[in-house]
């Protein structure tokens, strides 16, 4: 049996053309070669730290 | 494929990069990935499984942001499922990414260049938007109602089915619940929200009811009487009317020349008389108006005229008193005259010239006329007595030796007077008409002549009279 009130919580307003400019700009567009990047740097450093 | 850190185009089976040296070899891998997952995501698209396709690209663009392809698909998946707006911020990121030969300015071109159905899909996001409020706020009816609107303006957004079927569900109307998840499993087939109601719904109802509520194939009708195509398109029935072809063949020929002598015969029957009586009520104003002067005017000449005439008779009133006043001025004169005439023959009866010039002064023609008193004439007429024929004498001789001589203009004023004074006198007569004659004076010459025969016949002078006459005759001949 279908719960009307928890079913209805997974309709979302849809996006509005007023809305789009902000939804552009506050898009998240790090990928996961952008992750894979920073934590290579990151490992980088770690390591430099323990050489010294 | 280039290197992620300098961007050198990397070789394959070559895990480092030939231009940097860095191991691009997991690297390598996660664009793999990232091409498996828009692989995926194209071919779900290509089956309608919207759902997964989505899920399929985002991961691809998880993996590679820089994959347009999975890009642009994306916002052409989600335009296909009504989110205009998601697809567009695809379609602009995109652009952005890779400004140069990039499908997605076609898209975006096609949906500005068509700005009322753009403006028409943000009518039907604003009324989706509404929708979900009043179900938030418990108003079920109102948003069943904006939901109908909205699918009735873009029957290919999906989430507005499922509301509309979940809205349904709710309310206990199944069947329809089940059309619209129906539909919304035929728009995406990877819909496992749409599978969930139409299993619910379906779970509510009796087989024979679910026989009903399935949805028709689209069917079109012939049509019967060849004018409307009724055909079913889910629970909706369509009327159409037939696209027949109305320019073809020689028929449509006929109707077009019959159409056209149609129109001229109506515009002749219908708009001409309209025309000519517009027209001549037109001129029928301006005689009216023509008329109407020319009355004034006639009436004003009239009123000229009875002025001229009262003129006239003020003038012929005042002549009048003219030629009287004249008239008297002549009398007195006349008066005068024999006044003197007389004190001149009482001075000295012998003085014939003086007596004569003064009876010269008057106006034998008033005497004629009667228009002077009697008194006047019976003193005239003695005073003629007396002196007449001695002043007759003297007239006729100095006239007869003037006529002698060819003076006529003294020889007819003498002779005049001679005969005035005497009118026995045959010969003054006969020679006041030569004299006429011979001057030139014909007309005159033959009244004198006229009277010659008539007062002296059988005498010598009307003899010569008769011969004068002849010859004018002959001469006018």
């Amino acid at each position: 049996m279908i719960n009307f009130e928890e079913e209805l919580k997974k309709f979302h307003p849809s996006l509005e053309i007023e809305d789009a400019e902000e939804i552009i700009y506050n898009q998240d567009l790090d990928d996961i070669g952008d992750v894979v990047v920073k934590l290579l740097k990151d490992a980088k450093v770690e390591s430099g730290k323990a050489d010294r | 494929m280039r290197c992620y850190k300098c961007g050198a185009t990397l070789v394959s089976g070559n895990d480092k990069c030939p231009s940097c040296g860095t191991n691009v070899k997991i690297y390598k891998r996660i664009m793999a990935l990232s091409n498996r997952y828009y692989n995926e995501g194209l071919e779900k698209a290509s089956v309608r499984n919207m759902t997964g396709s989505i899920e399929s690209l985002r991961q691809s663009l998880k993996f590679n942001k820089n994959n347009i392809d999975a890009r642009n698909l994306l916002g052409l998946v989600y335009y296909e499922t009504g989110e205009v707006v998601a697809a567009l911020s695809e379609w602009v990121i995109s652009k952005n990414l890779r400004a140069e030969d990039n499908i997605a300015d076609g898209y975006m071109d096609m949906i500005k260049n068509d700005p009322s159905t753009l403006d028409t899909f943000n009518q039907t996001i604003k009324k989706y938007n509404i929708s979900l409020n009043y179900c938030h706020q418990d108003s079920q009816d109102l948003a069943i109602i904006q939901l109908k609107k909205v699918l009735s303006m873009n029957p290919g957004f999906i989430r507005a089915h499922l509301l509309l079927s979940l809205l349904y569900l709710n309310n206990g109307n199944y069947a329809k619940a089940r059309v619209e998840a129906q539909k919304a499993l035929n728009l995406d087939t990877g819909s496992v929200m749409a599978r969930r109601y139409i299993h619910e719904a379906e779970s509510m109802l009796n087989p024979n009811e679910i026989a009903k509520s399935e949805p028709k194939p689209e069917k079109k009708q012939q049509p019967k009487n060849g004018d409307v195509i009724r055909y079913q398109s889910g629970n909706e029935m369509i009327i159409q009317p037939v696209r027949s072809g109305v320019i073809g063949g020689s028929f449509s020929v006929w109707a077009i020349v019959v159409g056209i002598i149609l129109g001229i015969a109506a515009s002749c029957f219908l708009i001409l008389p309209a025309r000519i009586q517009s027209i001549n009520s037109s001129n029928q104003k301006k005689i009216v108006a023509i008329s109407e002067e020319s009355d004034a005017k006639s009436a004003q000449i009239n009123e000229y005229t009875e002025e001229v005439e009262s003129l006239q008779a003020q003038v012929e009133e005042l002549e009048g008193q003219l030629n009287q006043a004249e008239g008297t001025d002549s009398q007195t004169a006349a008066m005068n005259s024999l006044m003197t005439a007389v004190a001149a023959y009482l001075n000295d009866a012998s003085d014939t010239e003086s007596v004569a010039t003064a009876l010269e002064q008057i106006d034998i023609q008033l005497i004629q006329d009667g228009a002077i008193s009697s008194e006047f004439t019976t003193l005239y007429n003695s005073l003629m007595t007396l002196v007449g024929a001695s002043l007759a004498t003297q007239y006729y001789d100095t006239g007869y030796e003037a006529y002698k001589s060819e003076d006529y203009e003294t020889a007819i004023t003498n002779l005049a007077r001679a005969y005035s004074y005497d009118n026995t006198n045959v010969n003054a007569l006969y020679y006041l008409g030569n004299a006429y004659y011979d001057s030139g004076d014909t007309d005159t010459a033959m009244q004198i002549f006229d009277q010659v025969i008539t007062e002296f016949p059988d005498t010598q002078s009307a003899e010569g009279a008769e011969v004068k006459l002849a010859e004018i005759n002959n001469a006018s001949n």
